[in-house]
């Protein structure tokens, strides 16, 4: 009998299973990460798969953590991570005593958790930290079985580490059931957008083919089977390895078994279970896996050697398997099978039986399985205080999605019961499961629920009824119809003054979303002098400043905007909570940096408000966000090398969501600039992943980047599907974004007309020049700072369009004053590059020619924008323009033939610190550390080093920066 | 050994099949590529049933491309994402048919399973395909496009004017593609968008092009429960297949 249990052998995987451990693990370069999903059908071996190459994966030095997702649609957040580290937990010895105290630890850290803002996010950043130390320097692979039923937590933070937010070398090894992908399950999506990176493979696990299953067959039966019946096993089985098991079997026992699903198979399966057995059976299903054994004992009741007959029969009928940690059917399909065969009376004992076990121990998910088992024993008024516990337990660990499902059970079952504490009662309920719908942005559902609150609750004061319902109505983007309610609480007599204020500033701040500057300057100062009168508004007063400040300045009166902005700041500084200083500071920074374009004073105000807020504690949200907007102004005022470690300086607080996805932007455009296409790569891939997650609409800034990285690298037709896909979804009112877009797909039709490589796409040439005359009426009419940002962009379109043609230098030199108006050395090089490219082959002022080109040439120099200048470069050559002649203090030392001159001028800022540090006999990595920025940078910056010193080691270099620092 | 599923140009689709297209332009592209293979497919080459639904849906296709290029929508992202996710599900009804697969919508199989018939009218055919799309794959590809967004399916929504004006282009493109049809035409539109069993039994109903969005928010309040989700789809696939076999069976024949 015990024979029976033991597994058949691993047939026609082997080339999938060294291929899985080497994606997951020979390739995965130091710091990286990668993931493999295994999709399939029920019965294709995906859990076997996991085991083996979890396996194979261990065996090769890694560090694995094994968790299974559970099909109880009101998990608790997390789950399967918390059942890896236990797991983990109680295997460990004593000698691992180091690695037990790090498990115990992060385990700590999951039971003190409690809910605050940005709770999501740092929750996030503390995971990784603690898994960084349980895997002390090992690869670390976390398995995941039954992918299709995880919680949106764990699937967040799957993809905030395979984006290496966790600073993390990590991968993943996940099994999805191929049926559920079908309808409109959420992983299909993540999948698709996956599936196109370069780290994550997702493999479509088929059955077995006819040899593959005639041999599984031969190796259960123990000899090749006749003719006849191996024709018959691959009928019946269509090469599903589970059901090619099962009838190889029954050819072994003589039996002739009819059923040929995996669904007949177990019913004739549990058909035959002796007595004892079968009500183990049952009881499991009925359970939540793994089902401990002293719980089995529990609600089977029988003795116990009795019970461990029947369960050892289970296992034998091969229905059952035990680990360590409890008992599990051999398939989910069992418990379905089950499903039908018994009464719900019966059903209902089982349940009641599970609750009352649980209730005197508690287990893992003690409250989600309460709640489960007390509801299916008909027992609300039980079930009813185990569903609040659950919602909270899963609102502690921010896990709003599954809190929010736990409230409505809740709501349900009080709907059930009569009396009970208040904090059942239905008003609180419906308040709870409002938010939590609110805050998992299910937004039909959290106004739904406000509705019934509404209705239930007549004594309920209806200006906060209002704002409530506003605010879910602006988050859900129905605007209009936020607008009507704000202005119905304003409208209200009974609204008390601190309410006022609040939709006051609030519908401020929504009519400035909507570009209705003036409407949101008028009500802006209305909400300043409300919340004048009320005591501690000062949340209001920031917010309807930062409005104001942003009409005004839109409405070309910028002293006076900012002049209420500054004021805003300093009554936040005198009386305000920490995030209101943050906020002031994060408002201001915008509006110098965005409509004013005031950038350098911007950069400042950032910075200073970074420094400050990081001493109210607030370094993780708001920190993170202002330097974000310094990075951006940075790389726009030509400061590269600062721009790069403020960036890294960000990066280090490992934000998640929005904020990462800005920052992994910053960093790529300068990695663009710099030409350093491996690191933009693997940004570009970050923002994906984390893209793939849902909600956030960045993909136009990473079209953008993917297309200007693909024309570096002189790949013309993959700029031009970037931008397509960009111009297909993009609104025309995000004016500047599109017109860069435009830009670049415009400049890749030229570059593709200039190199000859790639045919120029006519088509996509007229719809360019059709979204940019778009673009440039709807700009025409708008607001002066909205228009400037788009002008700009549009004299670049405007010249690109003329390089299909004879470029026009005219265009081109009109593009350069737009850039040098607007301080923005980068694209006014590149434009002045053009320019002589034109006038030159016109062979007119070619005096002219060469001071542009000596002009752009030290900018892009001074920028380290390594591919402009090597153009510039190949340019000069062709024209025999020399680019040394009269370009500064090293150009003119050197004319004196001194021995003094100074050889470290063509360096960059960044680049004299990399090589002063690289003299002191660093390695890249040190330097790296010492510089927060990542190896692989520090390592263009030294190939870059070494072109522009045209030396070959970095004992040469170092020579040189010696030699120049002592004279 | 049995013949490749795909006939003649087997390995071609099945390389078609393995790329999966990210974006509107890439689904045209798609979809023209498909459309150069299946007219070479035996028995009758230019007459393949798939052939005609495909062509009919690589017009409707490029017309909401052109659509997304003219500005004409106003919330292209969500648009564009529902277009792509769309045609997946038609390209994976495609894969799973590739591989035998027992999984393949019974929507989709009626018409794959006639593809080899000599009896298939391009007009029904046609139909059917645009019934299994409608009817079954487009209340999934909604949930799976406002998930991915953090968005729902709420009425009177820039989302929802942007599907039903997805609806008009369906409306102007099918008659436009066979001249004289016209009012057979708008009354099958009707038809599809209906419940079969609403149009079969004559009840009074009232039709709306708008079935698949109701569909839609159906699906969305049960998306978390995997048992009542796989409900929906059976109860969708079921009706959806039983309406495609019917336009499929000698009664289809009077659209022509």
């Amino acid at each position: 009998m015990a024979s029976d249990v033991d597994t058949a052998p691993l047939v026609g995987r082997a080339d999938l299973v060294a291929a899985v451990r080497s994606a997951l693990l020979d390739e995965v370069a130091q710091g990286s990460t990668a993931a493999v999903f295994l999709t399939g059908e029920s019965g294709v071996g995906k859990t076997r798969l996991l085991r083996e190459i979890g396996a194979r994966l261990r065996d090769g030095g890694a560090l694995v953590l094994t968790g299974t997702c559970l099909d109880i649609g009101d998990a608790s957040p997390l789950h399967p991570l918390l059942q890896a580290l236990r797991r983990f937990d109680g295997e460990l010895t004593t000698s691992h005593a180091r690695t037990s105290s790090a498990v115990r630890g992060l385990l700590q850290m999951f039971a003190d958790e409690t809910a605050g803002p940005d709770g999501a996010g740092a929750l996030l950043e503390r995971v990784s930290r603690g898994l960084h130390l349980i895997a002390e320097g090992r690869p670390l692979v976390l398995v995941l079985d039954d992918l299709q039923w995880v919680d949106r937590s764990t699937r967040q933070l799957l993809l905030y580490l395979l984006a290496g937010l966790g600073d993390l070398q990590l991968s993943v090894l996940a099994a999805v059931r191929a049926e559920s992908l079908q309808g409109a399950h959420p992983l299909r999506r993540v999948l698709t957008e996956l599936r196109r990176l370069r780290t994550v493979r997702v493999l479509d696990l088929a059955p077995l083919d006819r040899a593959g299953t005639e041999q599984l067959a031969a190796a259960v039966v123990g000899r090749p089977l006749s003719p006849e019946a191996a024709e018959q096993v691959w009928r019946r089985s269509g090469g599903n390895p589970f059901v090619v098991e099962e009838l190889a079997r029954d050819v072994r026992d003589g039996r002739d078994g009819l059923s040929d699903t995996l669904r007949e198979i177990f019913l004739s399966r549990v058909d035959a279970l002796p007595q004892h057995a079968h009500t183990v059976v049952h009881a499991v299903a009925a359970g939540v896996e793994p089902v401990e054994h002293w719980l089995l004992a529990n609600v089977v009741r029988l003795p116990e050697d009795q019970l461990i007959e029947a369960v050892r029969a289970a296992v034998a009928h091969r229905l059952l398997v035990g680990a360590d940690d409890g008992y599990r059917l051999r398939h989910r399909l069992v418990a379905e099978v089950l499903e039908h065969e018994l009464l719900p009376a019966e059903r209902a004992a089982l349940h009641r039986r599970y609750a009352e076990a649980l209730t005197a121990a508690p287990a893992d998910l003690h409250q989600a399985r309460l709640a489960h088992h007390w509801r299916l024993a008909g027992e609300p008024a039980r079930a009813l205080p185990a569903a609040v516990a659950a919602a909270k337990e899963a609102e502690r660990l921010h896990g709003y999605a599954e809190a929010h499902r736990h409230w409505s059970t809740a709501l349900q079952l009080a709907g059930a019961t009569t009396g009970g504490p208040p904090e059942t009662s239905r008003v609180t309920l419906l308040e709870r499961a409002a938010e939590a719908a609110h805050h998992c942005g299910e937004h039909a559902r959290a106004l739904t629920l406000l509705e019934e609150l509404a209705a239930s609750d007549a004594g309920r004061p209806a200006c906060g009824l209002h704002i409530q319902r506003a605010r879910y109505l602006a988050a859900a983007g129905r605007s209009a119809l936020a607008e009507a309610e704000y202005q119905r609480a304003l409208d209200l007599a009974d609204c008390t003054p601190a309410e006022r204020a609040t939709a006051a500033a609030h519908l401020a701040e929504l009519l400035l979303h909507l570009g209705r500057y003036a409407d949101a300057g008028h009500r802006a100062r209305e909400a300043l002098k409300l919340s004048a009168a009320v005591e501690g508004s000062t949340s209001e007063v920031v917010l309807a400043s930062a409005a104001l400040g942003f009409s005004e300045a839109y409405l070309e009166d910028p002293d006076a905007g900012l002049a209420v902005m500054r004021q805003a700041l300093e009554t936040a500084e005198r009386a305000g909570r920490p995030e209101d200083v943050a906020c002031a500071y994060l408002h201001l920074a915008e509006l110098l940096t965005g409509p004013l374009n005031i950038l350098e004073e911007g950069v400042v105000v950032a910075r200073r408000g970074a420094e400050r807020v990081a001493e109210l504690g607030l370094g993780r949200t708001y920190e993170t966000r202002l330097l974000a907007i310094a990075t951006n102004g940075l790389f726009r005022v030509g400061q590269w090398a600062e721009a790069e470690k403020v960036v890294a300086a960000a990066l280090r607080h490992r934000p998640s969501g929005a904020d990462a996805v800005e920052l992994l932007l910053a960093r790529c455009r300068l990695s663009v600039g710099y030409g350093d296409i491996e690191a933009a790569d693997r940004d570009l891939d970050a923002v994906a992943t984390v893209l793939a997650g849902g909600g956030a609409r960045h993909v136009l800034p990473l079209l953008t980047l993917r297309s200007g990285l693909a024309m570096w690298q002189g790949r013309h037709d993959l700029a031009r599907q970037a931008v397509q896909r960009g111009l297909t979804e993009s609104r025309s009112d995000d004016g500047a974004i599109v017109a860069a877009l435009v830009w670049h797909g415009l400049r890749a039709e030229a570059e593709a007309h200039a190199s000859r490589t790639v045919e120029v796409d006519q088509t996509a040439v007229r719809r360019l020049r059709g979204v940019a005359e778009r673009v440039a009426r709807r700009s025409a009419g708008a607001v002066r700072p909205v228009r400037s940002v788009v002008d700009g962009f549009l004299a670049l379109c405007a010249a690109e369009v003329s390089r299909l043609d004879g470029s026009d230098p005219e265009l081109w030199a009109r593009s350069v004053a737009e850039w040098d108006r607007r301080n923005h050395p980068y694209p006014a090089a590149y434009s002045r590059l053009r320019q002589a490219e034109a006038l030159l082959a016109r062979r007119s002022r070619s005096a002219t020619a060469a001071a542009l080109l000596r002009q752009a040439y030290q900018v892009a120099q001074a920028l380290g924008a390594v591919p402009l200048t090597s153009e510039i470069r190949t340019l000069a050559g062709r024209a025999r323009v020399s680019l040394e002649e009269r370009t500064g203090p090293a150009a003119a030392a050197a004319a004196t033939g001194g021995a003094d001159r100074d050889e470290l001028a063509v360096l960059t800022a960044r680049e004299r610190e990399v090589l002063a540090a690289v003299a002191e006999g660093l390695t890249n990595r040190e330097i790296g550390q010492r510089l927060f920025i990542s190896e692989r940078t520090i390592g263009v910056h030294v190939s870059h080093i070494f072109d522009k010193l045209q030396v070959r080691t970095r004992v040469q270099a170092s020579a040189i920066f010696l030699r120049n620092r002592s004279s | 050994m049995a013949e490749p599923v795909w006939g003649p140009v087997h390995r071609d689709i099945v390389d078609l099949l393995a790329d999966r297209p990210a974006d509107v332009p890439a689904v045209v592209d798609h979809l023209t590529k498909l459309q150069d293979l299946l007219v070479r497919l035996p028995p009758l080459e230019e007459s393949c049933p798939l052939a005609d639904f495909n062509k009919l849906y690589l017009t409707i296709t490029e017309s909401v491309l052109n659509g997304l290029y003219d500005d004409r929508f106003s919330d292209p992202v969500f648009l564009s994402r529902l277009d792509v996710e769309f045609a997946a599900r038609y390209f994976d009804a495609m894969r799973l048919w590739t591989d035998a697969n027992p999984g393949t919508p019974r929507a989709w199989s009626c018409l794959f399973e006639r593809m080899r018939g000599p009896d298939a009218r391009p007009l029904p055919s046609a139909a059917a395909g645009v019934n299994a799309h409608i009817n079954y794959d487009l209340p999934f590809a909604l949930v799976t496009t406002f998930d991915s967004l953090e968005s729902e399916p709420v009425d009177n929504t820039d989302q929802h004017r942007d599907y039903l004006e997805i609806n008009d282009i369906f409306a102007d493109k099918i008659p436009g593609l066979r001249r004289g049809y016209l009012d057979r035409w708008q009354l099958l539109i009707d038809m599809l968008n209906g419940d079969i069993d609403d149009w079969y039994q004559g009840e009074l109903v009232e039709y709306t092009r708008d079935v698949a969005w109701r569909n839609a928010q159906r699906i969305w309040r049960c998306r978390h429960d995997p048992d009542a989700h796989e409900c929906e789809r059976t109860r969708l696939d079921e009706n959806a297949a039983r309406l495609g076999r019917l336009l499929l069976s000698p009664l289809g024949a009077f659209l022509q």
